[in-house]
């Protein structure tokens, strides 16, 4: 009976809710009416509400051509998703059997390679630019894609064996020791036992390798010299650079570079929660 | 006889087996060198063809025939436009201007290399455009003399040669084991050592001595029965092992590797393209400041300063607005709660450098969104990239709405964590909501918020993005922090990459002495 009483502590909760949602989004409801909103500004303000609706800027930013008549966005989107879906790839499946063996099997070494993927997250990637420069140049994966995919992957495994070991390391060991009594080999259990238990760590940890390659752009810019190789970050940051700023295309690039990883995350969100912290928790 | 042989194949399997492993790595020596030697010996070849053709030219003869070689001439001011400099090219007996119609491929080659060789100096390299083309410029009678030869790929891979010393050295290494006791180490050490001749015949004396020296190493090895305990660890690991080595290879050529180089480099420097060693200048350089006093916003004092100021002040409010944001969102009458956390994740979704560039929207100008709520609630504008202050809090903004959600979904998941009946029995025992807070909650978010404080605060640390897109170190390099610092010594100060190199190893040395105690105080707080 007294459930059903309005309840002032429940209300005000729902209401500072309301309020700091309201606030965390007025800057992407923004960028969402400027994508909407004709003509050229040049800065990021005012109500959140368009008066007059366009599409402009999105057909100006689909129908951008490069200096041969190539269609300049549809290329980079492409480059985008080529490279961000391969790096997923590469650095899942390289992460995976890293961080099995290191959660899982016992060997000299151990220790200290799990450290190596912790301390090399330290160095500041861009000053690994340079000396990554000539090792691509020396291995002739300059202004290649397969150069650029190698790089991120690269840059995304530490933090998804780290991430990978810890969810591991928190599966409960009966099944595989059962399995292991039954004949199994060490590969088939990490086939079939350990990788679909851990679909929701694996999940997390590609969505993770995608968001690397898909955000990254200084590297993209210096590796990459051809324009039609470039991926859509290095596109979006020049429309708003030093010279000319163009909120309006900005805003329509940033809405549909955003979507495909707002949808990501809005799959994985509860697999997110469990994902990342199932390690964190275990230590 | 039967039985002798019997316990020969053993031996012949193991010495065999470690020519193999000696026999990859001499391998990858070799190739090293080679690719080097021969990278040296085109370009050598090259630059001779360059040379003679612009000698040639210059003395009035012709080219040889595959180099494309002229006379341009000093530059002249233009008649049409007085602001314009041009030059004239004289090649195969005709003069034309350099760079107007019609278009001849290497013009802007030509213009370039003529406007660097003006100065007195001889060019002599080769293009950096990977095509194995060499250019060589000097001045000459009646302008400067330009050679640049024909595209040219240097030598195959010598895959027969590999072969050919891999079977010779096998045999050696088993006419050893064949003989038996002492024989056996000489066999494996001349077989391995038959893989430097190539390195030798290339003259490349690191290679060699370094395949000699890996051919007494494993002989040694060898002798003393390390081999054979190192090719059981193998065996017994060799489940580890397989599943590492994907990450194992991946990261030592990408990660390993070019983070050596970067240490390396520190000791150098770096001035129009060549390299001189210089120890531990540039250290010192750096932590003495380079000449600029500590309120300098260029001394490195002045920038590690901004820097863990920003990094505190980050992960301070990352903690507690995703603290108090995950302790709303679980509780358990909540409606709509999945609405609510999929919102507030949201910022986490958008790329980190359209977060920075939006944001840097708003904090522009007078029609900024930040400067219009500040007029329409009755204040005045604000410069935000004016002063430091106001730069700096700037940044720090931008960076705590993108990483709160971060702290606040590892929240939300310590707090999954915590059995229910621990509330209600602190309830009955008449614990206040502070008190559950402090003796329940609390203890259980710190194993899960140590590691990602740790990891947040590195990351921090080296968040270049947002700094360099929203201040940009506005006003006047004061809001850099090392990361961004260092970028420009890269890149905007003269590719100054030594001193750039130098302080990316400072910037690692700091964050691993704060991993290795700065962790350990945040381990030491946790309940035993």
């Amino acid at each position: 009976m007294k459930r059903r009483a309005f309840n002032v502590r429940h209300a005000l909760v729902h209401a500072a809710l309301i309020v700091l949602v309201a606030v965390v989004l007025y800057p992407v409801m923004l960028v969402c009416k400027k994508a909407f909103e004709p003509g050229h500004a040049t800065s990021l303000g005012g109500s959140p509400l368009p008066e007059h609706v366009t599409t402009q800027h999105f057909r100006d930013l689909f129908g951008a051509r490069g200096p041969h008549g190539e269609l300049l966005f549809l290329r980079q989107a492409a480059n985008s998703i080529i490279i961000a879906l391969a790096t997923t790839v590469v650095g899942v499946v390289i992460s995976c059997t890293a961080a099995y063996a290191l959660s899982r099997l016992r060997f000299p070494g151990r220790k200290a390679g799990l450290t190596t993927f912790l301390v090399v997250q330290m160095f500041p990637a861009t000053l690994l630019m340079l000396p990554l420069y000539v090792i691509l140049d020396k291995l002739g994966l300059l202004n290649s894609m397969v150069g650029l995919v190698l790089v991120y992957s690269t840059t995304a495994i530490p933090f998804c064996v780290w991430t990978l070991k810890g969810y591991f390391d928190s599966l409960p060991r009966e099944l595989e020791e059962a399995a292991r009594i039954d004949g199994a080999s060490p590969w088939m259990i990490f086939r079939r036992i350990i990788l679909p238990l851990a679909r929701p760590g694996i999940a997390v940890t590609a969505l993770f390798s995608f968001m690397t390659a898909w955000n990254e752009f200084i590297m993209a810019s210096t590796f990459m010299t051809d324009e039609s190789k470039y991926t859509l970050p290095v596109l979006i940051q020049s429309s708003v650079g030093q010279f000319s700023a163009d909120w309006g295309l900005f805003a329509a690039g940033a809405v549909v570079t955003s979507i495909p990883v707002m949808v990501a995350f809005y799959v994985l969100q509860r697999s997110l929660v469990g994902g990342l912290t199932a390690g964190a928790v275990k230590g | 006889m039967s039985e002798s042989s019997y316990t020969r194949v053993p031996v012949l399997g193991r010495q065999l087996r470690d020519f193999m492993f000696a026999g990859v790595l001499a391998l990858v020596i070799a190739s090293a060198a080679f690719v080097g030697v021969r990278n040296r010996e085109l370009a050598a070849r090259q630059i001779d063809l360059a040379t003679r053709s612009a000698d040639a030219v210059a003395d009035g003869r012709d080219a040889l025939p595959t180099v494309h070689a002229a006379i341009v001439s000093e530059p002249r001011i233009s008649t049409k436009h007085s602001y314009l400099r041009r030059r004239t090219i004289r090649e195969g007996g005709k003069t034309r201007v350099l760079g107007a119609e019609p278009h001849v491929a290497d013009d802007k080659l030509f213009y370039d290399a003529a406007n660097r060789a003006q100065q007195g100096a001889t060019i002599a390299e080769m293009l950096p455009d990977g095509s194995g083309r060499a250019l060589v410029a000097h001045k000459a009678p009646g302008g400067i003399a330009i050679a640049i030869t024909a595209p040219a790929a240097p030598a195959p891979y010598p895959f027969l040669v590999f072969i050919g010393v891999l079977g010779l050295g096998a045999s050696l290494v088993a006419a050893g084991a064949l003989v038996g006791r002492n024989a056996q180490r000489l066999g494996t050490l001349a077989g391995i050592a038959t893989l430097a001749v190539p390195t030798l015949l290339w003259q490349s004396w690191v290679a060699a001595s370094l395949i000699l020296a890996l051919a007494f190493v494993v002989a040694a090895m060898q002798h003393i029965g390390v081999s054979d305990r190192f090719a059981r660890g193998l065996v017994t690991h060799r489940v580890a092992l397989s599943f590492l080595s994907p990450a194992a290879v991946a990261m030592s050529v990408l990660v390993a590797a070019p983070f050596v180089i970067g240490l390396l480099l520190g000791f150098y420097d770096h001035h129009q393209g060549t390299w001189t060693f210089v120890g531990l200048d540039n250290f010192t350089r750096i932590l003495s400041g380079n000449g600029h006093s500590l309120d300098d916003p260029l001394n490195f004092w002045f920038i590690l300063g901004v820097t863990v100021l920003w990094t505190v002040a980050n992960i301070a409010l990352h903690v507690t607005v995703g603290v108090s944001l995950a302790l709303l969102l679980s509780r358990k009458w909540l409606r709509g709660k999945g609405i609510f956390r999929m919102l507030l994740i949201l910022p986490w979704a958008i790329p980190n450098y359209i977060t920075a560039l939006m944001w840097k929207g708003m904090f522009q100008g007078q029609y900024g969104a930040v400067n219009s709520l500040l007029h329409a609630v009755g204040l005045g504008d604000v410069s935000w990239f004016g002063s430091w202050a106001t730069a700096f809090s700037a940044n720090v903004i931008t960076n705590t709405w993108l990483g709160f959600p971060f702290m606040m979904v590892v929240a939300l998941g310590a707090l999954e964590t915590i059995p229910k009946e621990l509330y209600e029995a602190a309830s009955v025992d008449g614990a206040s909501a502070w008190q559950r807070f402090r003796h329940i909650t609390l203890p259980h978010l710190r194993p899960a918020l140590g590691p990602a404080v740790a990891l947040g605060s590195i990351w921090t640390f080296n968040m270049f993005n947002v700094i360099f897109l929203v201040s940009g170190g506005k006003p006047g390099d004061s809001t850099n922090i090392l990361v961004t610092d260092a970028y420009r010594w890269a890149f905007e100060r003269g590719d100054r990459y030594g001193m750039a190199a130098a302080e990316g190893t400072i910037i690692f040395l700091i964050l691993l002495l704060w991993t290795v105690f700065g962790t350990r105080v945040v381990r030491s707080k946790e309940p035993a």
